[in-house]
């Protein structure tokens, strides 16, 4: 082998000189780069995107040419606008996440992810540069089938900003989609096993997402604005130029789009970098400030979301406070994959950094963790309960102060639940040696509380003959809250027991949840205490073994041609 | 870091492996571990599949967290410290993947840029190292085997790593390769890398190591220099035969000629100290025999007789091709003594080797060939 060594054993022009790291940053993430080299040697890529774009225009083209018949042109320009902008929302929110699902697990599968790591290349550069590289490949799909989309202007009946919007939703469309497919891809080993999962939860994300934020809230839209069209899937670009500056306005085309939007991209980020981080790392930071951030961003959202309500507003109330107990219940399952306690590598890192208490805070530990998610929790349920009492006494009427009532009560119950879940969440990681485990008895917890005392009230009413205090026997479940609601106004002489008898249910709920919270406290200061005492030990272990050998060094006379014996070890 | 301590006389071992431990599951894979590696050298981490040889090396590059212990790389924790390990090591595992869709090139200024390194110059001098220069518009899917080892050395050197950490930088290649690598890392130690590195292949290991360690069931068993490790269980085996110190134990062996004023072998032939029993009548253990091939010019046949019955000569086999297989008791200036007298009777010595490679003999005698 021809050797690049110098004469004499000395190096070569650089390898054996001793590089310093670099300490400016890089102009462009390296591993986009590298993706794009390799995506341009990949020649199916021209010819998928010509098959796609062909195929795109020649079905406009066809649907354009059977409906200018019959219907005027303006109308046609219409539908094609629906129909192109449909397709491209499929097609983004289907190949964007499957794009990103392989990028990651593929490094994994194909075992160059630890050269990748131990470049020093943080798990955000790394993340940075896969989402770059999948968000290039997705906007050559979207800038290809561009020239299609200009094809309604043909016919008329879209501006030019509404198609501009479009393709606006359709990028932000696409940021999620690949921040979807990077999260899930950043847990798995295996590029196949990532699409697969990430194409199963995405296609049916994104045909919930078509129905129901598409086609249903369009008639709602179009009730507001008539401008916009009903049943149209494709309304918010239209929404934007046809709808009528305003409260609403903002409240649904600005916040309500940025809060759907940016809390769920910014835990996918997070989530993508904590997956991608080892075990020893700080992994939870990020999570928190996430969820400190949204929980009241979301409970802005939700207490904004009452006044506009159609009608109902206790049931308004009420859905508020569901979608912000969904969003909490979620926060409790992230937290189950906490660390009882920081790792001594985190534990080194803050020492040395000086952190503070808050950043200590934030850091790995189930039960800052647990007592955060509480906090913020009972927070933000506290927050829409009162938003809805007020506004319901505010309004006032005949039913006012019942209606105050019973977002009160429905809120209290959920409220105290919450409290349930978050106890047992932690007591069930503190007892587990992975986050598994309490996540699946979590999600169980959660079937049986919901399901289980229904179940068992119907064999009660079979017992009793179908007596209304059967209800007792299901006021454990937190569905019972709704059914409380009911009761506040009902004029059954069980009335004030089977209110009781939920009040009581939801106590204990929230007794139970605090009495779970500690002894998962107990338990987690006890392996955090004993882990610390091992490491300790080990410390003082080495130490002697050091002052050992240092004193043997010290006694061994060191006369010439005398070696010393950790020379001659 | 400096390699010195500051205020104490002793180098910073490159690698420092304290009381380490891990488990899978409910079964311990590293057992106490305890090894210490020098700037400079090469280290042979030996053992059979399933011993903790990659468990032990992943922990030193900082991708698998220690159970209990220490591990220090350069004088850093890889627990606490991981990405400061991650500037002074190059870690090649065995079987590492490489992206196939660009040329070797773009590869290494990909890793170039991932380390941080300032100049992208030192992708030419990593090529001209591995001698890939000639291949480096070639795609790396293209390449073969061998050629991929040496473009995952060609990597790891990038960031000009002080510690390279292979495992099993050699399987899967052919001789010709296997040859190339030996003698890269051979050249990667004249320019100042220390290396780690395992291997099943113990003859390669012999010709490029200074040091090795013998792991089994995740217990090192032995560590340190061939020839010391050979010493002390040549001293061993004295003492375990024996009952007294190789020094004052009475075998013939142990080159006597020059004390005794001439060659043991053959300067009487009829001498009764055979190998199979020392000068009391105690049986020699097995394993302190050692088995020398040599080749002579002319018939091997005619040439038994000067040796059979020499002290400290046992077995003597003619071989075809002009080969002889020897069975003795003693060091190498023994086999140096039994070559001297042969070509002062006019025999014509073409070549002497052991029969067994010393690091397979040292590897066979400590290990029990048990698995975990």
């Amino acid at each position: 082998m021809t050797s690049g060594v110098a004469p004499g054993g000395g190096a070569p022009a650089s390898v054996g000189e001793g590089h310093v790291r670099s300490a400016a940053p890089r102009r462009l993430n390296p591993i986009w780069i590298r993706e794009m080299q390799q995506a341009a040697r990949f020649t199916m890529t021209p010819i998928l995107l010509a098959v796609l774009t062909s195929a795109m225009a020649l079905l406009l083209c066809a649907i354009g040419g059977i409906a200018s018949v019959s219907t005027a042109p303006a109308e046609v320009g219409h539908v094609l606008y629906q129909v192109f902008f449909s397709l491209a929302y499929a097609v983004v929110t289907w190949i964007a996440p499957a794009i990103a699902a392989s990028t990651v697990a593929s490094e994994r599968g194909g075992r160059t992810w630890e050269a990748l790591l131990l470049t020093g290349m943080t798990p955000t550069e790394v993340a940075r540069g896969k989402f770059l590289a999948a968000l290039t490949y997705i906007g050559a799909y979207v800038v290809m089938l561009a020239p299609v989309g200009a094809l309604p202007f043909l016919f008329g009946g879209v501006t030019a900003v509404e198609v501009v919007m479009a393709f606006v939703l359709l990028g932000v469309f696409a940021v999620l989609g690949v921040a979807f497919g990077l999260s899930v891809s950043a847990r798995f080993t295996s590029s196949a096993a990532a699409v697969v999962v990430t194409l199963l939860v995405s296609s049916n994300l994104s045909i919930a997402g078509y129905l129901g934020l598409g086609v249903g809230i369009s008639f709602g839209v179009h009730e507001l604005w008539s401008g916009v069209t009903a049943g149209a899937p494709v309304w918010m670009p239209t929404a934007y130029v046809r709808g009528d500056f305003g409260l609403e306005y903002v409240a649904i085309l600005v916040f309500a789009p940025l809060v759907f939007t940016l809390v769920p991209a910014w835990f996918l980020y997070e989530g993508t970098i904590a997956s991608m981080a080892s075990p020893s790392e700080d992994r939870s930071s990020g999570l928190r400030r996430w969820l400190m951030v949204c929980t009241p961003l979301v409970t802005l959202a939700c207490v904004a979301a009452l006044p506009v309500a159609p009608s109902d507003e206790f049931a308004a109330a009420a859905l508020a406070t569901t979608v912000l107990w969904t969003f909490l219940t979620f926060a409790v399952f992230v937290v189950a994959g906490e660390p009882l306690g920081p790792s001594r590598r985190v534990r080194v890192r803050w020492d040395r950094e000086g952190a503070t208490r808050l950043g200590r805070y934030l850091g790995p530990g189930l039960m800052n963790a647990s007592t955060m998610v509480l906090g913020l929790g009972f927070g933000a349920l506290l927050t829409v309960g009162v938003a809805g009492v007020v506004l319901e006494l505010w309004r006032g009427g005949p039913s006012a102060e019942v209606d105050a009532l019973r977002v009160a009560l429905f809120t209290a119950y959920v409220a105290s639940f919450f409290g349930f879940q978050v106890g047992f969440g932690a007591w069930c990681r503190s007892r587990a040696g992975g986050a598994s485990l309490p996540r699946f008895l979590q999600a169980g917890a959660l079937l049986v509380a919901f399901l289980g005392p229904w179940v068992l009230m119907a064999i009660a009413g079979l017992l009793t003959r179908g007596a209304d205090g059967s209800y007792v026997v299901a006021s454990p479940s937190p569905v019972y809250a709704a059914y409380m609601m009911e009761l506040v106004a009902s004029t059954r002489p069980e009335r004030e027991s089977l209110l009781l008898a939920g009040v009581v249910a939801a106590l204990g709920w929230l007794v139970l949840g605090v009495a779970l919270l500690g002894a998962a406290g107990r338990r987690a200061s006890k392996v955090v205490a004993e882990h610390a005492a091992a490491i300790a030990r080990l410390e003082a272990a080495l130490e002697a073994e050091d002052a050992a050998a240092r004193e043997e060094v010290e006694v061994v006379p060191s006369a010439p041609g005398v070696r010393g014996p950790r020379e001659l070890a | 870091m400096n390699a010195e301590v500051p205020g104490e006389s002793r180098f910073v071992p490159a690698i420092r492996v304290r009381h380490l431990w891990h488990r899978y599951g409910a079964q311990d894979v590293l057992r106490d571990v305890n090894l210490e590696v020098r700037p400079g050298e090469i280290f042979g981490f030996i053992g059979p599949n399933g011993a903790g040889k990659t468990t032990t090396i992943r922990v030193m590059a900082t991708l698998l967290e220690p159970m209990a212990g220490r591990v220090e790389v350069d004088g850093f924790d890889v627990s606490v410290d991981p990405e400061r390990v991650r500037k002074v090591i190059g870690y090649m595992p065995d079987h590492a993947g490489v992206y196939d869709r660009i040329t070797i090139r773009e590869y290494l200024e990909f890793f170039a840029q991932a380390f941080g390194v300032p100049d992208l110059a030192v992708v030419d001098a990593a090529l001209e190292l591995t001698d890939l220069r000639n291949l480096q518009d070639r795609l790396v899917a293209a390449l073969s085997k061998g050629m991929k080892q040496r473009l995952g050395l060609a990597r790891i050197l990038l960031h000009d790593p002080k510690i390279l950490i292979l495992d099993e930088p050699a399987s899967d290649l052919d001789p010709r390769a296997r040859i190339e690598i030996r003698d890269l890392l051979l050249e990667l130690r004249e320019i100042g890398k220390t290396i780690f590195l395992s291997s099943h292949i113990l003859t390669e290991l012999s010709d490029v190591c200074t040091s090795v360690g013998i792991l089994e069931r995740g217990r090192l068993l032995v560590a340190g220099p061939i020839a010391e490790i050979s010493e002390r269980l040549a001293e061993q085996r004295a003492r375990d035969a024996y009952g007294v110190d190789r020094a004052v134990a009475p075998p013939a062996a142990e080159g006597t000629a020059e004390a005794e004023g001439g060659p043991a072998v053959g300067a009487e032939p009829s001498e009764p100290a055979g190998p199979s029993v020392t000068a009391g009548g105690a049986p020699v253990p097995g394993s302190a025999r050692r088995r020398l091939k040599l080749r002579v010019l002319g018939d091997s046949r005619a040439v038994v007789p000067l040796l059979e019955g020499g002290a400290g000569i046992g077995v003597v086999e003619a071989l075809p091709a002009g080969q002889l297989a020897v069975e003795y008791v003693g060091d190498d200036r023994f086999v140096a003594d039994v070559v001297r007298y042969l070509v002062g009777r006019g025999v014509g010595v073409v070549a002497v080797e052991p029969e067994r490679n010393e690091l397979e003999r040292i590897f066979l005698e400590v290990t029990k060939g048990e698995l975990q």
